[in-house]
């Protein structure tokens, strides 16, 4: 019996020299499960004190912290997020963004992953300047929303990006976007969803029950849905109580820098199995962990 | 002296009332309707007003912003008066908003609920022939043969006993004070009397007897009452004509603009009384308003049938409807037996027989069964569907082997009201539309100039705007491909037509919310399509006629409305027209008893399925909430 199956579109973010770009290599999404080290173009405020340690004070220079990445801990593709772009942080100009988008593709040869900072408004004047400054990288860019899709999309179709869709842990909405996105002539093969995702104990199995129905849809054959997801864990994870809490407030709790790095690890592998492509992670040993843990997948 | 005077501008009305009334009763009492959705409970925030002078005293609310507030704009229902005030209601607290100026604004408020305006009305697409003719009451003129001694039958016998010469029924009540009148009466008129007979509830009644002939003048008039439209129609009952046809928003929707809101509002102090009012006053002014323009008395007028859903036959007959929004949602009442219709209110000749088509549970009332009865469905070997698109959107899936209604809330939207520059489907209102190269082409009903958009204007709209690409998918403007859209006050808007070319104050425009308003209507209603088929396990090929009713214009362009993923992707042939099919069964069931019989046949034999705990509703509204459907390969149109 013949069964019409469909597949996960594979999104390719990262140009080589051959393809007009300067990266050392490609990634595709959509193929084998990823991890992307999470990198702020600003010292972040509220990260546990764990990461000062981690990353041996590098976090107050976003270039270092990014070069750590890549040659210490072999990061093969950094997702940058603009956070010093917010109108609550430092609202860093548009230009400044941009240019501190160009300086990093060329202190790292890695794909990157571009991430506004969140304020809609905001994010409509910065990511079309750094998709400009990041022009034949073929970048990933987010986030497109329901409601604010049309600047990026675009800037991403003008400068030959790729889009993240960011959907509510809303399937409909997902498919919608996607259809929104594709409408302005960006084809579903160039977006990859961020479905929204809780970490452990902050929603994961809902999150889980929307990317598995999700999946299901596509490999029945509808490709409005069978974008590669894309599953911001470390941001999720570094905010529970759980993975922050010291073990002097909660003695039971054991030790905070193993329950941190447990929370993230534990999270990333549910999204694994719930289908996520892409996973952005902060922890360079949870990340290590997860690693291991996908080359025993087959 | 604890009466305070209000002035409301720029209606300049003056009303007294008891201190520590809220503005928003003050403005109902002086008959200003102002909008107020939730039914004054201080969260819909739509009923803002500015004091001009005077105190009032207002709980805190989180729909006054700081500005509002120093601004002295208040929220009319929870403002209660200290004393006296003066009070400006602006256009957009006010019920069918709309910008237009002072004057206009008070012209067209006087006359908003109180005018019933003609409307015209799809043709019948059945016959009525269907039916045995046989009125809800009917009147024959006798001439009795006087008493003597040999035939000494009592006065009440005698009369008897010439109608059974007339007509094989039997007579099984006469009320006393026709008895009571008899004796003069008979004599004074010379034995020449005229009998009208009415039936009620499987025996006929001699509900009337007046002197000499009037026979030949027996009118009735039809009502379907609907949560936003009430229409009427008065019927020559001897000749089985239609005479006219009028419409009047439901004055009830200053209490509240859902069926829920004004249940709520009927629980408070003369909340049912003032509901009760409201309707009968509308239904009045219509009875009024036919009977003025074709000429007829009203003791001429003896029967009145109507339909409405079962919060609103609540109201009609002042039930209380609090049990029809408790679990488990029971009504008092879905059968009410005939009964006369000065009992309820409604003028018509004193001694005149009401009756309403029997409902079927507190959510899918009499309305439904009437637009069964008139499509005809319960009576086809195939499968048929009635959906009925009102502020309720209520849904038939049957044959004659069965039948299972649901019903799902929509709001008014396709009824014109709760969108800006919505109408009643009335003389002047938009209902269809062309848009062609940012050329915007439209056909007004009466093809007079364009006075607002009706419902089946903003289906074609909403359908050209998506087919030019001016509007994306998810119902958002796009100001680049046309320079028609612009930014109003709230969001983006689109001009339909310039003031110039309209019989407006105002451009008459569709915002980006009135859009949004659309789409959950059609969501609502596509929805509750769905879910029914799927828990019937129907296929969708299955089904092979579709009708379509409700208040639109008087007609609907299918296609748009498939484009726009309010009705399914079926072959155009199949879908039939029906217009306000709750009218036309209310009218069959005035005219022939058989139809009457065969209404309450189908309100038991109908099923009814909840949607609020059927799991699967909600996930096929979301899923609705695009245009055309986010699963849009259920909605390829040929061509």
């Amino acid at each position: 019996m013949a069964i019409e199956a469909g597949s996960v579109s594979v999104v390719s973010v990262g140009a080589t020299k051959t393809e007009g770009g300067t990266r050392a290599h490609k990634i595709e999404i959509g193929k084998k499960p990823q991890v992307a080290f999470e990198v702020w173009d600003t010292a972040p405020l509220d990260w546990p004190e764990e990461f000062d340690k981690v990353f041996a004070g590098s976090l107050k220079d976003p270039f270092s912290w990014a070069e750590k990445c890549v040659n210490e801990y072999k990061a093969k593709i950094l997702c940058v997020k603009l956070q010093g772009a917010h109108p609550d942080f430092e609202n860093k100009p548009p230009e400044a963004c941009a240019k501190f988008i160009s300086q990093l593709l060329k202190k790292v040869d890695v794909p990157l992953i571009i991430s506004g900072c969140g304020d809609d408004a905001k994010d409509n004047l910065v990511l079309p300047l750094c998709c400009e400054a990041a022009k034949n990288e073929r970048c990933l860019i987010g986030s497109a929303v329901q409601d604010n899709y049309k600047t990026l999309v675009a800037a991403v179709l003008a400068d030959e990006h790729n889009i993240i869709a960011e959907s509510p842990i809303d399937i409909n909405i997902a498919k919608q976007l996607n259809i929104l996105i594709s409408d302005m002539g960006l084809p579903l093969e160039r977006i990859v969803i961020n479905p929204t995702i809780g970490s452990l104990g902050y929603g994961l199995e809902y999150a889980y029950s929307i990317m598995e129905r999700a999946r299901l849809a596509a490999l029945a054959g509808d490709r409005t849905i069978a974008s590669p997801f894309i599953c911001f864990v470390g941001q999720e994870t570094w905010r529970a109580k759980e993975a922050r809490i010291s073990s002097e407030e909660f003695p039971g709790w054991g030790s905070e820098t193993e329950r941190g790095l447990a929370w993230e690890f534990v999270t990333a592998v549910a999204l694994l199995q719930a289908g996520a492509d892409m996973l952005v992670m902060r922890h360079p040993k949870a990340i290590e962990m997860i690693n291991k843990n996908m080359g025993t997948l087959r | 002296m604890n009466k305070v005077k209000v002035t409301f501008f720029p209606d300049n009305k003056t009303v007294e009332v008891e201190r520590g009334t809220t503005i928003l009763s003050a403005a109902i009492s002086a008959g200003i309707s102002v909008n107020s959705s939730c039914g004054g409970d201080g969260v819909c925030g739509r009923c803002k007003v500015i004091l001009k002078s005077g105190n009032v005293y207002s709980q805190p609310t989180g729909r006054i912003t700081l500005e509002e507030r120093q601004k002295n704009i208040y929220l009319a229902c929870l403002a209660s008066i200290e004393s006296d005030l003066e009070v400006e209601i602006p256009t957009t607290s006010r019920l069918d908003l709309r910008a237009e100026s002072a004057q206009d604004t008070e012209l067209r408020m006087k006359d908003l609920f109180s005018k019933a305006e003609e409307i015209e009305i799809p043709k019948p697409v059945l016959t009525e022939k269907l039916f045995a003719y046989l009125p809800l009451t009917t009147k024959i003129y006798l001439e009795l043969p006087k008493p003597s001694l040999q035939d000494s039958v009592s006065d009440l016998d005698r009369i008897y006993r010439q109608i059974i010469m007339h007509q094989d029924i039997p007579i099984m009540q006469t009320g006393l004070a026709n008895i009571r009148q008899l004796g003069e009466l008979l004599r004074d008129s010379d034995w020449k009397v005229t009998v009208t007979l009415g039936r009620r509830n499987g025996t006929t009644e001699i509900v009337l007897i007046e002197p000499g002939n009037t026979s030949g003048r027996n009118y009735g008039v039809c009502f379907d009452i609907g949560t936003t439209t009430i229409s009427g129609q008065l019927v020559d009952l001897n000749h089985k004509k239609v005479l006219g046809t009028m419409a009047a928003y439901n004055k009830q929707a200053t209490f509240g603009s859902d069926v829920i809101t004004r249940i709520i509002f009927a629980q408070k102090q003369d909340g049912l009384e003032k509901l009760h009012h409201a309707v009968i006053d509308g239904i009045n002014q219509i009875i009024q308003d036919l009977i003025k323009e074709h000429s007829i008395d009203l003791n001429n007028l003896t029967a009145f049938v109507c339909s409405g859903n079962t919060t609103m036959t609540h109201l009609l007959l002042r039930i209380d409807p609090s049990n029809i929004r408790r679990d488990p949602y029971i009504p008092t009442a879905n059968f009410v037996p005939v009964i006369r219709a000065a009992e309820a209110g409604i003028k018509i000749n004193p001694r005149g027989l009401l009756w309403c088509v029997p409902g079927v549970a507190s959510y899918v009332g009499g309305d439904i069964t009437a637009g069964v009865l008139a499509c005809n469905i319960d009576n086809e070997e195939d499968l048929s569907v009635l959906i009925d698109i009102g502020t309720n959107g209520e849904v038939v899936l049957g044959s004659r082997e069965f039948l299972v209604s649901c019903a799902a809330s929509a709001g008014p939207a396709f009824e014109g009201s709760g969108v800006s520059c919505g109408m009643r489907s009335s003389r002047g209102a938009i209902q269809k539309v062309k848009i062609n190269n940012n050329k915007v082409s439209f056909e007004t009903i009466g093809n007079d100039k364009a006075r607002g958009i009706c419902g089946s204007g903003y289906i074609d709209i909403i359908a050209e705007l998506l087919h030019e690409k001016i509007m994306d998918k998810d119902g958002k403007l796009e100001p680049k491909k046309s320079d028609r859209v612009r930014d109003g006050e709230i969001d983006k808007e689109f001009v339909v037509a310039y003031k110039e070319e309209a019989d407006a104050v105002a451009d008459i425009v569709i915002t980006e919310a009135d859009i949004e308003n659309i789409k959950r209507a059609k969501a609502a209603i596509y929805a509750a399509f769905a879910t029914l088929t799927r828990h019937m396990d129907i296929k969708l090929s299955q089904i092979r006629k579709f009708f379509i009713a409700g208040g639109f214009g008087t007609s609907i362009n299918i296609e748009s409305a498939i484009k726009i993923g309010l009705l399914p992707n079926f072959p155009l042939e199949r879908f039939i027209f029906m217009g306000n099919s709750s009218l036309i069964g209310a009218r069959q069931a005035l005219l022939s008893e058989q139809a009457a019989n065969k209404a309450q046949d189908i309100a038991q034999k109908m099923s009814y399925l909840e949607l609020s705990t059927e799991s699967g509703y909600m996930d096929e509204y979301m899923a609705a909430l695009f245009f055309p459907h986010t699963d849009f390969n259920q909605f390829n149109l040929r061509g």
